[in-house]
């Protein structure tokens, strides 16, 4: 099992959710979070004030897979939320160790 | 609404056959096990639901065993264990309690629950004499006790209000405990019943047909949930919501709509039997205080933080009161009385029928939109009744229900919520709120909102249509019925058309490519129709849902109004207009920005077109009008030097402040200016000749008849603000932002004159003024000029020099 932590622009996340809920994957965590890689902050003058935006709104979204499906998955994820320029995100993908299911203690790929 | 055909079960009737079911296995008890063995002094009685005969399926049994005395309970405790017993083993769940008539007439502190369930006490079986020995004592003890038998329910009650935060908008209700659920219901009837109880006779359970209907529904449903649950269990979650629609044959957002209409009818009925008995415990003397209250007037008077009608049958003979009543509440913050309330409630018919007509309401609604209190106001006008007696249109969208994970709330509460939203912003000081309340105190009129967001959503009542069509449709009916003025109602079908457009943006588009601002500040024109969408949907975002409007949300919003602010201020210049619909327009028009066209409606061209061929002997031409609290200038002249700082000075010299202003020049050498001014001194109003003397002395000044620093100068100078309330002044220079002029942005403490310092200092430097926007925010001025010398950007050198100038000038 993976986990896939992908950290998107937030007018992607419609297109990401629509295109992981195209390939039968509709159960994923997201979360508002503020951040920025190589894209940096900008400037802004706003009457006579600079606002400084240096920590970009961003989207993160969690989910885990089965290895099976990861590339899949990957490939959906990565085409949904792209456009080419500085600033679309990150993926990371991590090994999972176990997952319950709290209800019925199911265990492994079956928690999923 | 409990009566679809498929109905297999009637909760209603189950009740009364379960409690005669009940009746017969206690009675049957009784006999085996004690009444036998004590024949006299001991008695078994029914008390709460089971007392009051409304014994819903799988509730528990609350029985009373009176005995004469301790020791005659003490003596026959096995049989009291055989009874139960016999009880629990057929299946009822019995809480029972064994008192004397003495201990039912005491007030136990720790147990006040005991006196409250005797209200609904029924005698079953056993002695008769020590039950009489009870039912004597209690009339002397209920209304002896009224006091701390309120005080009582009033604090449980609002404890466990507390616990659903006050509001019945639930998704998943529970519908005994929270506010306007079964609790709500039984503590109107207990409040009416220690109210009805004499020292002599005791008050039997109150019927109250306004709450019949919802009595109706409530019972019905918890009838359902506990038959379907098999026990007592009170949550109308999403699937029973499914299944009892299925059940009655009707859609699941009508079983809720059913709820939420029961729930606020009891609700409010609740609250107000509260309150009333609360008031009540008051001493007359401070009643009697309080009724003169200084807010008083001729409609309504003040009692204790209530409004109270001065006459009962005003309404129905002067239904314009309805619109007198907003403004009170929204001035003074206070809700009806009870007695108002209904008194009112008898005579909606007559305003409703007053309004059906068109009629020239928009002038004092708008006043009333504008208030501190204006939520309050729509809140109490709403739940009275007088605002769709308004407003027929709101009734469309009474307690519907919108079924998605987002929202909480149902649309006419959503409305309330964002108009509250919108209200309070203004005083908002922590962030995300703080960005946003500055935009509030700028806008020209803040009711025109309220007046768009009470209709935003009208139109999710009518699901066959677009839900922006539907509401603009509605709009458009109501604002023709309250003559709403032509340019106003412009506005709100923008407000309404557009209300979602931000957050689709937000959500959908790249806010950092450059398209995405540029196509939105097209879409939105100008920098008011952009102020007034961002507070609309920033209310509208936060009434979704207390927790929706984050942090994050709402620094996207924010990002998306300052992209799109830069953009409108600062594009302007390079789009001109190059052709128009007709050669005479087009010459007039050639060369004005194309920000013009966006700012002005035709009506306005074809004005100002008149205007400048008025002007043509003399070589100038004013027109002065007022709209709400503000008076518009419009000048049409030929361009020369200083005209925009002549103008700004003689308005100056008349104790006018001016809040907006723009220039425009077209290719041939005209120039508009407009000015949008206040008159804080009510000197046009007061002197109306003075409106001409106004316009006789700008003409006179742009000719150069009239001096204006002489003019300025028998004007005194209004005393500097305070230390604290200085705003340092800056001075800013753009060349990336137009094509061809420089752009100088000021930001200074605001003050008389100030603009006209400003243009002077700009003029006499020898550059000329192309464009210019002018903002004020409480006392703080944010200036932007679009200035060229010689028809070309103006060099480093000429701007250092001018910044120095205009410092100088600022800092006075």
């Amino acid at each position: 099992m993976k986990k896939i932590e992908a950290i998107i622009q937030p007018f992607k996340m419609e297109p990401v959710k629509e295109a992981l809920k195209n390939i039968g994957i509709d159960g994923m965590t997201i979360t508002e979070v503020r951040g920025h890689g190589r894209q940096k902050g900008h400037k802004e003058v706003y009457r006579g004030q600079e606002y400084n935006v240096d920590l970009l709104p961003k989207i993160k979204v969690e989910l885990v897979v089965t290895d099976a499906r990861l590339n899949e998955i990957l490939t959906a994820l990565t085409t949904a939320a792209r456009t080419g320029k500085i600033g679309d995100g990150k993926v990371f993908v991590y090994d999972v160790a176990e997952a319950i299911r709290i209800r019925n203690d199911d265990r492994g790929e079956a928690a999923l | 609404m409990m009566t679809g055909e498929k109905l297999r079960f009637d909760p209603i009737g189950a009740l009364e056959e379960r409690t005669s079911a009940v009746d017969a296995q206690v009675l049957n008890a009784w006999q085996r096990h004690l009444g036998l063995s004590v024949p006299t002094g001991a008695a078994i009685l029914a008390v709460g639901g089971y007392g009051r005969r409304q014994l819903f399926p799988y509730s528990d049994i609350d029985l009373l065993l009176l005995f004469a005395n301790d020791k005659a309970a003490a003596a026959h405790k096995e049989e009291i264990s055989s009874f139960l017993q016999q009880l629990w083993d057929a299946g009822l769940r019995v809480s029972q309690s064994v008192r004397t008539p003495a201990e039912c007439s005491e007030l136990h502190e720790g147990n006040i629950e005991l006196s409250v369930s005797l209200l609904d006490q029924r005698y079953l079986a056993g002695d008769a004499g020590v039950y009489g020995t009870m039912l004597t004592k209690l009339p002397r003890f209920v209304h002896g006790q009224r006091d701390a038998l309120v005080r009582h329910l009033s604090r449980m009650t609002r404890e466990r209000h507390a616990r659903f935060n006050g509001t019945f908008h639930h998704l998943e209700p529970n519908i005994k405990e929270a506010p306007g659920g079964l609790r709500d219901l039984q503590l109107v009837s207990w409040l009416a019943q220690i109210a009805g109880t004499t020292p002599q006779a005791f008050s039997g359970l109150v019927h109250l047909p306004e709450l019949d209907d919802a009595r109706r529904t409530l019972f019905a449903l918890r009838g359902y949930l506990h038959q379907q649950a098999k026990r007592d269990s009170n949550i109308l979650t999403f699937d029973a919501q499914e299944w009892i629609a299925e059940l009655m044959g009707v859609e699941e957002t009508a079983v809720m709509r059913g709820y939420f209409r029961s729930a606020r009818a009891v609700h409010r009925s609740a609250l107000g039997a509260l309150e009333g008995e609360e008031a009540r415990a008051s001493s007359l003397f401070a009643q009697f205080r309080d009724r003169r209250s200084r807010v008083s007037n001729a409609d309504f008077t003040v009692a204790r933080e209530r409004i109270y009608l001065r006459a009962p049958q005003q309404l129905a003979a002067e239904p314009e009161l309805a619109l007198r009543l907003l403004q009170f509440v929204g001035r003074h913050g206070m809700r009806l009385s009870l007695e108002a309330e209904q008194k009112m409630a008898t005579q909606l018919a007559a305003v409703r029928q007053y309004f059906a007509a068109p009629r020239p309401v928009w002038p004092a609604l708008v006043e009333a939109l504008s208030l501190p209190h204006t939520p309050l106001a729509l809140r109490v006008a709403y739940e009275t009744g007088v605002l769709t007696a308004l407003f027929p249109e709101l009734e469309r969208i009474d307690c519907l229900v919108i079924r998605d994970f987002f929202h909480r709330y149902t649309v006419d509460e959503h409305t309330l919520v964002a108009i509250q939203t919108l209200v309070e912003l203004r005083g908002a000081q922590a962030p995300p709120a703080s960005a946003f309340a500055g935009l509030v105190s700028e806008i020209e009129q803040p009711g025109l909102l309220v007046f768009a967001l009470l209709f935003h959503d009208v139109g999710k009542g009518s699901p066959q249509e677009g839900h922006i069509d539907a509401s603009l449709r509605l709009a458009e009916r109501a604002m023709e019925r309250i003559q709403m003025p032509a340019a106003e109602r412009d506005s709100v079908r923008f407000l309404i058309r557009h209300h979602l457009d931000m957050s689709v943006t937000m959500n959908g588009r790249d806010p950092f490519d450059p398209s995405t601002a540029r196509d939105f500040a097209h879409a939105v024109g100008t920098v008011e129709n952009l102020k007034r969408l961002t507070l609309i949907t920033y209310a509208d975002i936060s009434a979704v849902n207390p927790a929706v409007m984050t942090a994050w949300r709402a620094e996207q919003l924010w990002q998306l109004y300052l992209l799109t602010y830069n953009e409108l201020t600062r594009e302007l210049e390079s789009e001109r207009i190059e052709e128009a619909d007709s050669p005479e327009q087009t010459a007039f028009l050639e060369g004005f920005p194309k920000r013009y066209l966006r700012t002005h409606s035709e009506a306005d061209v074809t004005r100002h077109m008149q205007l400048e061929q008025e002007g043509r002997p003399r070589g100038v031409a004013v027109a002065l009008e007022k709209s709400g609290s503000v008076y518009r200038l419009t000048l049409v002249t030929g361009d020369r030097p200083f005209l925009f700082a002549t103008v700004a000075g003689t308005l100056s010299s008349f104790g006018m402040n001016i809040l907006k202003a723009e220039a425009f020049a077209n290719r041939r050498g005209t120039v508009l200016d407009t000015f949008s001014f206040a008159d804080p001194l009510r000197t046009l109003e007061l002197n109306p000749t003075e409106m001409d003397r106004l316009k006789a002395t700008i003409e006179r000044a742009v000719l150069g008849r009239a001096d204006v620093k002489q003019l300025l100068r028998s004007r005194p100078r209004g005393a500097p603000p305070s230390r604290k309330a200085r705003i340092e002044p800056t001075v800013h220079f753009d060349d990336q932002a137009s094509q061809s002029a420089t752009l100088i942005q000021v930001v200074a403490e605001d003050r008389p004159g100030l603009l006209y310092d400003i243009a002077s200092t700009i003029s006499s430097r020898g550059a000329s003024i192309d464009v210019v926007l002018i903002d004020t925010e409480a006392h703080k001025a944010i200036d932007v000029f679009y200035v060229t010398a010689e028809g070309r950007k103006l060099t480093p050198e000429k701007q250092g020099e001018l910044q120095k100038a205009l410092l100088a000038v600022l800092r006075g």
